[in-house]
């Protein structure tokens, strides 16, 4: 071999290397696709697919084009739909929890603004969160999911105890559960769930100083995290885990498999903080504590506090929206489906409380009429519905903020520090 | 007359030799899928992209917020500290039991079958499975407290245990495989003769076992250094980079990063950083154990 | 020779297996437990009821199809590792020039590197290639890493087949690629089995190349599907653990056919 060849080689190789990764780099393209074509659904694995199966299936029948519909699971569904977002096969329509998650597609231009006559179908506080600015990107395609107190009515009785209205309650009956060697809240703390433990911190804030100042957060105003609400919500759940709330071991238990709801039906915890679907999970797993063991109230007030003790945290509900790549004619007549009488009612008997105009009408048919009736209520009279942080946030904030709630309750940031490490977070 | 057919033949053939293009397809293949996106990765640690729009050009913006940032340097701890607990708990362990299971007994064939068995799960198979053992209140901790602890994930210390635990448990019966099979070969004649020379069980098996294993030795040192840079679906799995970030290696910190948080770019640079020191631990890796050298170790045997 | 029992391995080998032993034991145990009762008497009791009701759960959602992947995935990537390992390595021992020696070190340098630091420009050309949310997608990059090691230890064996053998081919006039398919494959057939072990073992447990090149369920592999199990099967603990179950089936069939042939390439890399 001579130099020059060696050159050649040499170089050739270099511009091989080159081009192919400038060629990776650049923007695919999307490709349209006829208005009555085939479109994706991607939807987010839960008891209430079957229910979205039957609406796909109603809706291929009658042939104004076709759905075909994608169960992803959750650990991973946003990962997952982010990927795919930006690649060259975007699902036609997807599941999303609204607000700040729909955020980046907005502004990246992926979205389709839907038609506003879709709006007097839904209940006004649920579409929110489906609108990203002004414009109406997502509709709500599942019920409301409050987040409020799971309790094991079983251990409440044997202790002659009854569920917390204040948060003086809520101490006393740690530490009556406590001396039971019962935990008085089953807590996922592993560092996989960390939404589990954002709740928590979620209604203290609201409880102290009401809705607005996540309102200010999530606005833009980050700064907003020193409010002195927030470090007192850090002592307040500091205090809570050091008195033992939680147990011991809320470090290593997840949520689901085994994890807080076991504890719960099993009566080894008496509560557990979490969203309306754990009904659904217990239906599935305990079926006869679900029906007759399971008990449920509103998050207690906080003595003091400037929050409405009936402002209500959680998700309003999801959205289902459609991409730019979306067969647009067969979308938009799939988008009706999620206010048809049988789609609303089967959400109804999977014990789901609808947002729809016409919901009120299904709930007496429901499977627990009680458990559903408790949650519109419960939604219905709230002054304010705050949406989970981490999805209004959108999960560039949400992630790194989910650590620090982490942290903080392992006690590996002290209250201060949880304060200041937020207030980083963003520059 | 022989004397002459060998002058003639002085020069062999050129055709024997294989040329440049013997390698020329494999090496394309390495350049687009290996050697390329590396480029790309040193290239996309100078942008910002959030996976939706192209990428802007940031310069060296990642790079200061790298060398400022303290996650990235408690990353690298945890990654160094997982390596070395997984190498100082494996390698014992294989060891003894490489040699062990080398012995001619009969139950020893048998045992060995047994201990094969956790190489037929996938470490992300053995990951969920672990998971679940590890739960403090229904898996193997409620009932063996005195040596899970009773929060075994709640601590860096009994994470990181944790962690090496589930490792040890899936690779252990691999690398013990690697010394069994250097263990048969060692010849028999050197036990003999040092047993005629007094040397009792132990003083063979560190002046003559040992020495003979030290190929094997490299060789497992670079499977457990590959690995610890690489051990990703471990700790997603089982941790989820936890508690707080203090089992986040570097491969756990980048994904983050980069699937969690939309942040290519930075994600790049922490990328490039596990690149460096990737490469570094290669070339360190190939000095010492001579590989580079390219001469058979059957010379001279 | 040895007479004396050794106690003190007896009493190690004792212990070892029951590490290995009783987490296996309560993996199995759950896995045939129905899940209102999987939690009565804790992982390492002996059973109250048995059924085999979750290995159906497990069965009929699609569980099947992520093995079929995963073989398909094995098997390509052993078969491109081996067509582009072998001239590789074969180049590398008996060419000649600064190229081949070259072509070694590039090798040698990718040893270490994790796939995972590239996966995000990797996941760019992919798309762009066409290949998102296909098998191929998985295959190419896996079999790409895969080549370092593989040189490495085909190298290896090649190097050990002696001059003379080589010559006399030369004698015969024979081409490099006669002398590649009737001496060098032949001659290093315990280095092809480890290139294959390894190979087909990285494609088997390969986890973030699936999880971020695949989405759809038709090409998920099995790793992703336990991955989605967990979050699928949060509650029904017992037929996650028998998803586990199922899941080591291939390998264990690879076990009893090729026992040998296995267990000789795990250990064939151990001696260089």
């Amino acid at each position: 071999m001579n130099s020059v060849s060696r050159r050649w080689f040499l170089t050739a190789t270099a511009a091989t290397t080159l081009s192919v990764t400038v060629a990776g780099c650049g923007s695919s393209g999307s490709s349209t696709s006829s208005p009555t074509g085939n479109v994706d659904f991607w939807t987010l694995q839960d008891p209430t697919n079957s229910v979205q199966k039957a609406a796909v299936d109603t809706f291929n029948s009658a042939g104004k084009g076709k759905v075909s519909m994608t169960v992803i699971a959750t650990d991973g569904y946003k990962d997952k739909l982010r990927t795919a977002m930006g690649s060259a096969k975007m699902p036609g329509v997807f599941f999303s929890w609204g607000g700040g998650s729909l955020n980046d597609y907005v502004t990246a231009g992926k979205l389709v603004t839907l038609d506003t006559a879709l709006e007097s179908h839904f209940l006004p506080s649920a579409l929110a969160a489906g609108k990203v600015g002004g414009k109406l990107v997502g509709i709500p395609c599942r019920g409301t999911q409050p987040v409020f107190l799971f309790y094991n009515k079983k251990l409440f009785a044997d202790a002659g105890v009854q569920p917390p209205t204040t948060y003086a309650e809520l101490q006393n009956l740690v530490k009556v559960f406590k001396g039971k060697g019962i935990t008085p809240f089953a807590l996922a703390g592993n560092a996989s769930s960390s939404w589990t433990e954002l709740m928590w911190v979620e209604y203290l804030v609201d409880r102290l100083a009401g809705p607005k100042l996540f309102d200010k957060i999530q606005g833009g105003d980050w700064s907003q995290w020193k409010d002195p609400a927030i470090l007192k919500t850090a002592q307040m759940i500091k205090e809570l885990v050091d008195s033992g709330a939680f147990g011991k071991k809320f470090g290593s238990v997840n949520y689901g498999a085994g994890g807080t709801s076991t504890l719960l039906n099993k009566g080894k915890a008496a509560m557990v903080l979490m969203g309306s679907w754990e009904y659904a999970t217990q239906l599935a797993e305990a079926p006869d504590f679900a029906k007759n063991g399971l008990g449920y109230v509103a998050f207690p007030s906080v003595e003091g506090g400037k929050g409405d003790a009936a402002n209500v945290v959680g998700n309003p509900t999801n959205y289902l929206s459609v991409t730019t790549s979306a067969a647009k004619q067969t979308a938009t007549d799939f988008l009706q489906t999620t206010y048809s009488d049988s789609y609303v009612q089967g959400l109804v008997e999977k014990g789901e409380v609808p947002v729809t105009s016409n919901a009120a009408q299904y709930l007496t048919k429901a499977a627990d009429p009680a458990y559903a009736k408790f949650q519109y209520d419960l939604v219905q009279k709230a002054p304010s519905f705050t949406q989970s942080w981490d999805q209004a946030l959108g999960l560039t904030l949400g992630t790194p903020l989910l650590t620090e709630i982490q942290k903080l309750f392992n006690g590996q940031s002290s209250p201060e520090q949880f304060v200041s490490a937020v207030l980083a977070i963003k520059k | 007359m022989r004397k002459q057919r060998v002058r003639d033949r002085a020069a062999p053939p050129t055709l024997e030799r294989p040329g440049v293009a013997w390698a020329v397809p494999g090496l394309l293949f390495f350049l687009v899928f290996a050697v390329a996106p590396m480029v790309g990765v040193l290239y996309l640690s100078f942008t910002h992209w959030d996976g939706l729009n192209p990428p802007q050009f940031t310069g060296m913006e990642n790079w200061s917020r790298f060398f400022g940032d303290s996650q990235v340097w408690q990353s690298t701890v945890v990654t160094g500290a997982l390596l070395i607990g997984n190498i100082v708990v494996q390698a014992p362990v294989s060891i003894l039991l490489g040699v062990w299971a080398a012995g001619p007994q009969r139950n020893r064939a048998v045992l060995s079958a047994l201990f094969f068995l956790p190489l037929l799960l996938s470490t992300a198979a053995t990951a969920v499975m672990w998971r679940q053992l590890l739960d403090p209140n229904f898996g193997l901790p409620s009932k063996f407290e005195w040596l899970f602890g009773s929060d075994p994930m709640g601590t860096q210390q009994g994470a990181i245990a944790c962690l090496v635990l589930v490792t040890t448990w899936q690779f252990v019966p691999f690398h013990s495989l690697l010394y069994q099979g250097a263990a048969r070969a060692i010849p028999h004649t050197l036990y003999q003769a040092a047993s005629i020379d007094g040397a009792g069980r132990v003083r063979q098996f560190v002046h003559i076992t040992l020495p003979q294993l030290r190929n094997t030795m490299i060789t497992s040192t670079i499977f457990m250094v590959v690995g610890g840079l690489t051990a990703f679906d471990i700790v997603l799995l089982l941790t989820n980079g936890g508690p707080g970030t203090d089992t986040s290696i570097l491969p756990f910190s980048m994904y983050q990063t980069a699937f969690r948080t939309y942040d290519y770019g930075y994600a790049s640079a922490i990328a490039s950083f596990l690149l460096l020191l990737a490469t570094a631990a290669s070339v360190l890796l190939t000095k010492l154990s001579g590989y580079d050298k390219m001469t058979s170790t059957m010379e001279g045997l | 020779m040895r007479t004396r029992p050794n106690y003190l391995a007896g009493a190690a080998t004792l212990v070892w297996l029951l590490i290995i032993g009783v987490p296996l034991y309560a993996l199995v145990n759950t896995a045939v437990q129905p899940q209102t009762t999987y939690t009565d008497k804790g992982p390492v009791s002996i059973p109250d009821t048995v059924t085999l009701d979750n290995f159906r759960t497990v069965l009929d959602s699609g569980f099947l199809q992520y093995i079929w992947n995963t073989v398909v995935v094995a098997v390509a990537t052993v078969a491109i590792v081996l067509a582009l390992a072998v001239p590789i390595s074969y180049a590398v021992v008996r060419g000649r020039g600064w190229l081949t020696k070259g072509v070694f070190r590039l090798f040698l340098l990718g040893l270490a590197i994790p796939s995972q630091a590239v996966i995000i420009p990797l996941f760019l050309i992919i798309n762009n290639l066409g290949f998102y949310d296909t098998l191929w997608g998985i295959i190419l990059p896996t079999a790409a890493f895969a080549l370092p090691v593989s040189v490495l230890v085909l190298s290896g064996g090649m190097r050990d087949i002696s001059n003379e053998l080589y010559e006399a081919m030369a004698l015969d006039g024979a081409s490099p690629a006669r002398t590649l398919l009737t001496l060098v494959v032949p001659m290093s057939k315990s280095a092809i089995a480890t290139t294959c072990v390894f190979t087909a073992l990285q494609a088997w447990n390969g986890f973030l190349f699936p999880l971020i090149m695949t989405q759809s369920n038709d090409n998920k592999v099995v790793t992703l599907g336990l991955y989605n199990f967990v979050s699928e099967y949060g509650s029904n603990v017992p037929a996650l653990l028998a998803a586990v179950l199922m899941s080591a089936v291939p390998i264990l069939v690879v076990y009893l056919f090729a026992r040998r042939a296995l267990v000789a390439g795990l250990m064939g890399a151990g001696g260089k």
